[in-house]
């Protein structure tokens, strides 16, 4: 697995597929996100409907943790720039799990600007 | 390395017994430190084409180093460089050079002298015990006697005692090494070998500085050790961090400085075992949200507290707690966030994957003792945004935002930046079908000025509540809540309180009881306007 611990591989790698495909092309979030509650169509909607063009989002910070039931919990720290909007902070939380040897976010928290982290 | 600075000239000359002072090589393995020494030593043996015995191991700084006479050996140990892999897949550098006669074998003692040393042991030791006393060996009058001086400290003599340990009473159970002037441990780690049964160890009022001295001889299956006398007790912050750091390395320890310890699974002195999901309605929003303010209530008045160990009941045995402090470093305000910075374990910037390992705190114990040294707190409840974002039949995953203060207390008057946070917490139901941490994953910045400002301002009571504001800071965060949880307005919540002295699971249950009994009157539950 390399020198680093599995948690942090796909937690790492997760964020940054993530947030790539979140600034290039929303709609294809669809392979990204499920959750219990609303299901994947709903939230590709959701995003897809969002009303900005354009987005951009630099990471501050990011922190990984396995939890005991295997599943990866990661937190992601920044700024995003939306359209013509001024900088704004935000801060996300996914938890991801394995499910037939792919690993999916089950569950997403986003909140915006709650903090000033720059 | 200590031991090698005693070499006195007349010394070097002395031994001739070896035959071949010459051919002696060195064994260096990088970050060597980091590995156990059984596996690191049976690893290079495994995969080394010539046998060969290991001289004088130890450590300086992060190399492992050790001896080999055979020049085959050594030949033979520089053709396994980077061929054995470690548990995390990296591979092992091996690095061989000549040297000179490791010391212990160019201060070997002489025979005669080894017949004594036999002797004087023989005499320290108690049969029926198993037990040996080397208390201040140095000044055994027999050894004296003699002209025998045997420094524990010194490699050689601690090579000798070894040997003749080995030979005669390898069965040893409880070896006493008080008083030796000992700083460091590495002519101590053979004995796992040699006597692996040993259970007691004494190596009180010593000068061994450090804790991690420990690692050396930490294949010891101790149950008792004394170690008080030692600088390293002063390196700790209070006793139960001492105990815990002792126990890492030695799990099956019950006595430490001649005191009983308590069973390792240690149960807190404040229960959190108010937390208990309500099976019947689970999927009730209401219930999670009574849930996690009882349970965010409960933590923080702890965690604001003179005590945090009291968390150690909070959290599951393999909990994980991580801190991240999201700073870019060209801003000077961030630099009054040291306190945390320290244990700060953003994925971004850290690189070193050792240090991102250490960083993850795991275990309750580990937790709980990096939380308590984190700088005193007080949190404003108010100002609490919560986000229940994902649970299941015996998991709830939600986040915190909020802004704390740092309580440093200046004549009194408690004075500190305010700082903003978000934590997430994952709370399981174990075993006892009481909830218990998993995850605790940590944000701290500081706060903005619109935060600080709104910081701590408790809404102005209205006349009627007047009475409000000689309660406690966390009187009134408690009726606040209380009120919010029964639907009773504050003065009611106030009173419902007072009568229950404050316990406020005991006030929800009167509260309940009287409820379902039909005996709250209406005009408690009128709202404030």
């Amino acid at each position: 697995m390399g020198d680093k611990p599995i948690w942090e591989h796909i937690g790492s790698r997760f964020i940054q597929h993530y947030y790539q495909l979140f600034d290039n092309d929303r709609t294809q979030l669809g392979t990204v996100e499920r959750t219990a509650i609303q299901g994947k169509a709903a939230i590709v909607e959701k995003l897809s409907s969002l009303p900005f063009q354009k987005i951009q989002h630099s990471i501050t910070a990011q922190d990984h943790q396995p939890t005991p039931d295997s599943c990866i919990l990661s937190m992601a720290v920044g700024q995003l720039k939306a359209d013509e909007d001024p900088i704004m902070g935000f801060h996300q939380m996914f938890l991801l799990k394995n499910i037939s040897d792919a690993w999916v976010c089950t569950n997403d928290m986003f909140r915006l600007a709650l903090h000033n982290f720059r | 390395i200590k031991a090698y600075q005693n070499r006195t000239p007349e010394r070097l000359m002395e031994n001739t017994q070896d035959g071949n002072l010459g051919d002696w090589f060195k064994i260096t393995v990088p970050y060597g430190i980091k590995y156990d020494k059984t596996w690191l030593m049976n690893s290079i043996q495994s995969h080394c084409s010539v046998p060969f015995t290991p001289v004088d191991f130890h450590y300086v700084k992060h190399l492992a180093q050790f001896f080999v006479q055979d020049a085959s050996a050594a030949s033979a140990l520089k053709d396994i460089n980077y061929k054995i892999f470690d548990e995390e897949n990296q591979k092992i550098p091996i690095f061989v050079n000549t040297s000179a006669v490791p010391y212990s074998m160019c201060n070997k003692l002489e025979p005669e002298k080894m017949e004594q040393l036999k002797l004087t042991i023989s005499k320290r030791y108690d049969v029926s015990q198993k037990a040996l006393d080397l208390h201040k060996l140095r000044f055994d009058p027999d050894l004296l006697g003699h002209d025998i001086i045997i420094i524990l400290n010194r490699r050689n003599c601690m090579t000798a005692i070894l040997q003749t340990i080995k030979k005669n009473i390898p069965e040893l159970l409880s070896l006493n090494l008080c008083k030796n002037k000992l700083c460091q441990l590495d002519g101590l780690s053979d004995i796992i070998q040699i006597a692996p049964t040993i259970k007691t160890l004494n190596l009180s009022k010593n000068e061994l500085k450090s804790a991690r001295e420990l690692d050396k001889i930490k294949g010891l299956k101790l149950e008792e050790l004394w170690l008080q006398g030692n600088p390293l007790c002063n390196t700790f912050p209070n006793q139960p961090t001492y105990v815990s750091a002792i126990r890492k390395y030695f799990p099956n320890l019950s006595r430490l400085d001649g005191q009983d310890l308590p069973p390792p699974t240690v149960t807190g002195i404040v229960d959190m075992d108010i937390i208990k999901p309500c099976k019947e309605s689970f999927k009730g929003p209401e219930t999670l949200k009574n849930l996690i303010f009882q349970f965010l209530l409960h933590y923080y008045l702890i965690y604001d507290s003179e005590d945090r160990e009291s968390l150690l009941s909070a959290y599951h045995e393999e909990a994980c707690f991580s801190l991240t402090v999201p700073y870019n470093s060209e801003d000077p305000a961030l630099s009054n966030l040291c306190e945390y910075l320290k244990d700060n374990r953003n994925m971004k910037n850290l690189k070193d994957s050792d240090l991102r390992f250490q960083l993850l705190k795991h275990t309750k114990c580990e937790i709980v003792n990096s939380l308590c040294v984190f700088p005193k707190t007080q949190h404003d409840l108010n100002s609490y945004v919560v986000d229940l974002w994902a649970h299941t039949e015996i998991m709830l995953c939600f986040s915190v935002s909020g802004v704390f203060k740092e309580v440093i207390e200046v004549e009194r008057k408690s004075q500190g930046s305010v700082r903003a946070f978000t934590r997430t917490f994952i709370l399981s139901s174990g075993s006892n079908s009481s909830m218990c941490i998993v995850n605790d994953i940590l944000t701290v910045g500081n706060a903005r000025t619109e935060e600080t400002q709104s910081a701590f301002s408790i809404p102005v009571p209205t006349p009627t509540f007047s009475s409000l504001s000689t309660l406690s800071q966390e009187q009134q965060e408690m009726v606040q809540i209380f009120s919010i949880q029964s639907g009773i307005s504050l003065q009611w919540s106030q009173k419902c309180l007072q009568d229950n002295e404050w316990n406020y699971i005991k006030a929800a249950q009167v509260f309940a009881t009287f409820k379902t009994q039909g005996k709250i009157p209406e005009e408690a539950f009128k709202q404030i306007s």
